[in-house]
């Protein structure tokens, strides 16, 4: 658990969460390239990006062999998580509780000053837990919108064919949202944050300095190193 | 002394007094060089007086009964019709010999031409002399491509102009289709029933598109190309995305917003700019509205446009069900009345993504505000 005297470390995420953070990081930027263009097509730089990738035609094969290695990518992640629940293998440390909802306003109160010290966090805080939850449910409208755009001829001989348009809205404004989510919440609040600045490595090297899980998340901290 | 000059410049009054006077500068300027409105000389009224140097032509063709004749055997009058020249666009612009420079007092009579057309083809050139850009825009069409194959009969500049009987193309609209016509006659036969064909013949209405506004005047290209076809959108749009010219005629302009943002749409608008062989085709607006049989929608029925539709999209989605048009919404932007499930979505994201945006920024600025101040 812990290395050298000077700097502590403590493993906070496996080698498969590390993988599939990995793994986002690409197939979400592969699919923002080659799908973003096609919200805006009158944008010069759409044209540039697409024209740089072959074409439309080729843009949106990309587009989809990524669409399903992500699908790929989510069914494991919820195929491994609920496998490990139920066999009690992991702990259930990213459910949203009351206390998620009761930290978020009394972290806000600390911040507008109304509070002198911030709520204690577990494992994950509620910040962490919200884009989680974002990113799974996201990440759902996004495969099931998807691939009903991909298959719109097998989807109108099952169900009304309203459901075509609409979920290209669906598509393209949730999108546009996990782009913004990502772009605002995610880059800068885990890596530009004063606390993490420049970049919190964690979630590529596993590793987090001792103190700064104290400071973090002191009740997990308080769990790990429980006096006996 | 420089330096003073330059403190003076660049000092805040200085900046200031200087930008004015390049302000006032720049409107005198403009006020001296803006070019006075193109003056275009009305046209000579048959009674004007007839200059020296054409009435000298005229003494020999005004004889009706001048003829040149072509070594096939046909033969040309040579008869010059003076009214119908001082009723041109030229009249009071030109003289014979303007465009007939090789024609003095004593020219030879009876050049050896094979026929009319050698004639013909021999002098249009002549109208490059004072309309060169024109000219050029000609060598880049379908029809000069005819004409450098040799085909004879592929238009020239009188043609469709005329020669000593020109009239202003701007002011005669149906002339321009009905040049197109002597050759193009079954496709002006369709387009004359058309909605907008109907429009510019039988009422003369000059909002509606000629041959040239869809195909280009001088520059005509091959249109069954697929680069024709996908910029063919763009064509359509010029009056149906312009809200005022619609708004005349009760068109609203949402069918070219709702084109352009349907999937096939999209394609159209991203490959458009691309050599013929990197596209493939998609569905543009000719497909479900025709070509030069375009007819009014309304008039067409919505019965009748909804087969039509369910028509084009089994043309390439072959495993299409029979409900797999009402995908397409029509041109109707999403509303509570059409397609509520879209609008529903639509209007869910419009409120959620600025509420989430704005509280996550707010919750981040006083983030950083509670680490530098509240410390």
């Amino acid at each position: 658990m812990t290395r050298k005297n000077t700097v502590e470390y403590v493993v906070r995420f496996s080698r498969w969460a590390r993988v599939q953070h990995a793994a986002i990081i690409v197939l979400f930027t592969l699919l923002l390239v080659t799908g973003l263009p096609q919200k805006w097509p009158g944008a010069a730089a759409s044209v540039w990006i697409v024209d740089h990738l072959g074409g439309i035609f080729a843009a949106r094969w990309l587009h989809r062999m990524t669409g399903i290695v992500f699908s790929g990518l989510v069914v494991a992640h919820l195929t491994v998580a609920i496998t490990g629940l139920l066999s009690g293998r992991t702990k259930p440390t990213m459910f949203l509780g009351k206390k998620d909802f009761s930290d978020a306003i009394n972290n806000l109160r600390y911040y507008a000053g109304y509070a002198e010290v911030p709520p204690k966090f577990g494992r994950y805080d509620y910040r962490q837990k919200f884009e989680y939850w974002g990113l799974i449910f996201g990440s759902i409208v996004m495969v099931v919108t998807g691939f009903i755009l991909y298959f719109p001829g097998t989807l109108a001989r099952l169900l009304p064919a309203e459901l075509i348009p609409a979920a290209k809205v669906m598509h393209s404004y949730e999108a546009l949202f996990a782009f913004l989510i990502v772009l605002i919440w995610h880059i800068a609040g885990a890596h530009l944050a004063p606390e993490s600045f420049p970049i919190d490595t964690s979630i590529f090297t596993g590793r987090i300095r001792k103190d700064k899980l104290k400071h973090e998340h002191p009740l997990e901290y308080e769990e790990l190193f429980k006096e006996p | 002394m420089r330096r003073r000059l330059a403190r003076l410049v660049f000092s805040l009054p200085g900046t200031l007094v200087l930008m004015l006077a390049l302000f006032v500068a720049s409107i005198a300027a403009r006020q001296t060089s803006a070019p006075a409105p193109a003056s275009i000389p009305a046209p000579a009224q048959p009674t004007a007086p007839i200059p020296e140097s054409v009435s000298a032509c005229l003494a020999c063709h005004e004889d009706e009964a001048m003829e040149l004749a072509f070594s096939d055997g046909t033969a040309m009058s040579l008869f010059v019709d003076v009214a119908a020249f001082t009723r041109s666009v030229h009249a009071g612009q030109l003289t014979c010999t303007d465009c007939h420079a090789k024609y003095d007092d004593d020219h030879p009579m009876g050049t050896a031409f094979e026929s009319r057309r050698a004639y013909t083809l021999n002098s249009y050139e002549l109208c490059k002399r004072c309309h060169f850009d024109t000219y050029t825009r000609t060598l880049e069409s379908v029809h000069y491509e005819f004409l450098k194959l040799g085909v004879e009969s592929a238009p020239i500049c009188t043609d469709c102009h005329g020669a000593h009987n020109i009239a202003d193309p701007h002011e005669k609209r149906a002339m321009v289709s009905r040049s197109c016509a002597a050759c193009h006659e079954e496709v002006n036969a369709t387009y004359a029933s058309s909605v907008h064909g109907h429009a510019l013949v039988e009422d003369n209405n000059g909002d509606v598109p000629a041959c040239a506004d869809c195909h280009t005047h001088h520059q005509v290209q091959l249109p069954g190309t697929t680069r024709f076809r996908l910029n063919s959108p763009e064509t359509c749009i010029r009056c149906h995305g312009d809200e005022t010219l619609m708004a005349k005629y009760g068109i609203s302009t949402t069918v070219a917003q709702t084109y352009l943002a349907d999937f096939h749409g999209v394609t159209a608008s991203l490959s458009k700019h691309l050599t013929d062989d990197q596209q493939r085709i998609v569905v543009t607006c000719n497909d479900c509205h025709g070509v030069h049989d375009i007819a009014s929608p309304a008039l067409k029925g919505a019965e009748a446009m909804k087969a039509t539709v369910q028509q084009v999209c089994s043309s390439c989605h072959q495993d299409a069900a029979p409900t797999f048009p009402a995908a397409w919404l029509s041109h109707y932007p999403p509303s509570p009345r059409n397609a509520p499930l879209v609008w529903a979505v639509e209007s869910m994201y419009r409120f959620f993504i600025p509420f989430a945006v704005i509280g996550l920024i707010l919750n981040l600025g006083l983030h950083v505000y509670r680490m530098s101040a509240g410390r």
